[in-house]
């Protein structure tokens, strides 16, 4: 018996793809009870995202050509696809098998590599096929494995550290600036989608007061009504009289020019006593000038100060991936012995 | 044992605050990105030995071993040792510990020239409760100050690095400046205070006849570094000094203390 992979993701086969062959939750255990049926497997788990479109599963067939074609068969069949398919659908036996299953529970196999959602959609696609009872030894093993070895390389590793957006690395800053943010209240110049993204962001780490401003009242009220209690707005003419509270200004409005510069800025400080201000410009062409990150105690940072965070800490989780997959290695070699030495007693 | 002197243990602890400096180079060269024990340890090692040191010397004399230049530095850096294995279980803190390595290690070697600790004569010159409060009182103070030039150079290298978008702010286990300006801040109160208790001890002491406590080099000495602290905190505090220049003043300080500590002493007629 033997875990084997099929199936389908970002990396071969494009959307349209992935839509078409993606599993609707409710069908995924009539889906494995007619492979086990079919008699082609014993044990089965769909993990179906927008991601991927995968089948694991354990069998006692020889995981050869002819195995994966009538599997591969399935397939298309199950989705009526009459299109052409090509290398989108891929195929593997042990160890490879169990090496994409580590690689996928840690997020290695991910659009952004070291992202955690895909712990959490396969934990729960094997919950459907285990509650179903389409799992046995095998997959259970092999699934329990695989989420302990994401444990262990998310706390080993730097893989999941470090944010990959630009909203989110605007947040990290603020961490790094203020000891928490449940005290500061934030200012939003512009409502526009940005601003809205980075507000929320903001939110969820503990941000509770948030002040809209916008050229239109209404959208800023619109927005201050969707970011919910705790949000309020103020008239874009009166913006900068609200800076000696606030600690942190996000701007993005589609002016042409600088809407804050040093001279406006200067007196404000004054006024705040000096508090550390942060101020993020996510507006192209940008409303802040960057001479206001001569004064003391304001950090300033601009869209491409953003996106470049972002990128060094994807670059810095490529990085890691080396150490990742030596772990992954090692523990599909352990896990691959056990399996041969329970075989072993067993015969 | 014959070689297991308290100058000896001493100088054993400074061993491990060297090793904890050369470790320190490495978290620093390493952008202080894992969050280490290692450091915590090695300079728990040397606070160990540097507190059996001074216990040994505190019971051969029967006192609060504050008696000459010696024991003064070695107490000062005991309580900055210690305040720093401390403030290092603080969420974010443990770095501290290697800002505060390089420090204990060249004040200790400092410490531990001969001349600094000449023999004691049958009976220590430093006794009595009072004498021992103003001592530690003052000397814990300058523990308090050299942990507040510690962790104002943490500020100070998070706020260059958060200023000028270096990714090695967001990558490294430092606390947030604000914390460290809060943190700051509180060390140079506490540190502030202990140094007004020590003076106001220290003028009650009994004093030879015609030596006045006011005009002492000392005494005059410690004043000044009573107002320049007391300068710091209320500009900071009540008029909106940037933190980074109180930071700056708050290690430009604490240096000034380092380098004049010693030299005061030998124009001081109540300190020798």
């Amino acid at each position: 018996m033997s875990v084997v992979v099929i199936g389908l993701s970002h990396r071969s086969a494009p959307v349209e793809l992935r839509e078409r062959f993606a599993f609707v939750e409710s069908r995924i255990p009539d889906a494995l009870q007619q492979l086990r049926d079919a008699g082609l497997i014993t044990e089965g788990v769909v993990l179906s995202t927008c991601n991927r479109v995968e089948i694991y599963a354990a069998t006692a067939f020889a995981p050869d050509d002819a195995f994966f074609a009538r599997v591969k068969q399935f397939f298309i069949a199950h989705h009526a696809y009459d299109g052409k398919l090509g290398d989108e659908l891929y195929t593997f036996a042990e160890p490879h098998s169990l090496q994409h299953l580590f690689k996928v529970a840690a997020g290695l196999d991910s659009m952004v590599i070291g992202e955690t959602e895909i712990f959490g959609q396969l934990k729960k696609a094997y919950d459907l096929a285990f509650s179903h009872k389409h799992t046995g030894a095998r997959l259970n093993k092999a699934f329990q494995r695989a989420f302990n070895v994401a444990k262990h390389i998310r706390t080993a590793t730097n893989i999941q550290r470090g944010s990959v957006s630009v909203m989110s690395a605007a947040v990290e800053l603020a961490e790094k600036i203020f000891s928490t943010l449940a005290e500061h209240e934030v200012l939003v110049i512009g409502a526009g989608e940005t601003s809205e993204k980075t507000a929320r962001a903001l939110q969820s780490r503990g941000v509770k007061k948030i002040t809209v401003t916008n050229r239109s009242p209404e959208r800023a009220q619109t927005l201050a009504v969707e970011l919910g209690a705790g949000a309020g707005t103020v008239p874009f003419e009166q913006w900068p009289e609200v800076f000696e509270r606030i600690d942190i200004a996000v701007s993005s409005t589609a002016a042409t020019s600088h809407i804050l510069d040093r001279a406006k800025l200067e007196p404000l400080m004054r006024r705040r006593r000096n508090r550390p201000l942060l101020l993020i410009d996510i507006a192209v062409p940008r409303d802040i000038d960057p001479a206001v990150s001569e004064l003391d105690n304001v950090y300033l940072y601009n869209v491409d100060d953003l996106k470049a965070i972002a990128d060094e800490y994807l670059k810095l989780r490529h990085e890691e991936l080396d150490r990742c997959n030596e772990i992954i290695a090692g523990k599909v070699a352990a896990l691959l012995a056990a399996n041969n030495h329970s075989a072993a007693g067993a015969s | 044992m014959a070689w297991f002197t308290d100058r000896n243990c001493f100088l054993l602890a400074v061993t491990f605050y060297g090793l904890s400096t050369i470790y320190s180079v490495f978290l620093w060269r390493k952008g202080f990105r894992r969050d280490d024990w290692a450091n915590y340890l090695l300079l728990a090692g040397g606070v160990a030995l540097h507190t059996f040191a001074m216990l040994k010397r505190g019971l051969t004399l029967h006192s609060c071993p504050v008696n000459n230049l010696y024991e003064a530095t070695t107490f000062l850096l005991w309580a900055l040792g210690l305040a720093s294995l401390v403030y290092a279980l603080l969420p974010k803190f443990k770095f501290i510990c290697a800002f505060a390595a390089p420090v204990l290690f060249t004040v200790g070697v400092f410490a531990l020239m001969p001349s600094l600790d000449p023999p004691h004569g049958p009976k220590p010159e430093f006794s009595g409760a009072l004498r021992s409060l103003h001592a530690a009182t003052i000397l814990q103070a300058y523990g308090a100050f050299g942990l507040a030039a510690v962790a104002a150079v943490m500020f100070l290298v998070q706020q260059h690095d958060l200023k000028f978008h270096k990714l090695r702010a967001l990558l490294s286990f430092l606390p947030s400046i604000q914390r460290l300006e809060v943190i700051t801040t509180r060390l140079v109160v506490v540190g502030f205070i202990l140094l007004t208790i020590g003076l106001v001890a220290g003028s009650q002491l009994p004093r030879k006849d015609g030596a006045s406590y006011f005009a002492d080099a000392k005494v005059i000495w410690s004043a000044l570094l009573w107002l320049i602290y007391l300068e710091m905190l209320v500009a900071h505090k009540f008029f909106g000094r940037p933190a980074r220049r109180f930071a700056l003043g708050v290690i430009v300080a604490f240096t000034f203390l380092l380098l004049t500590f010693g030299i005061t002493n030998h124009f001081s007629v109540l300190h020798n």
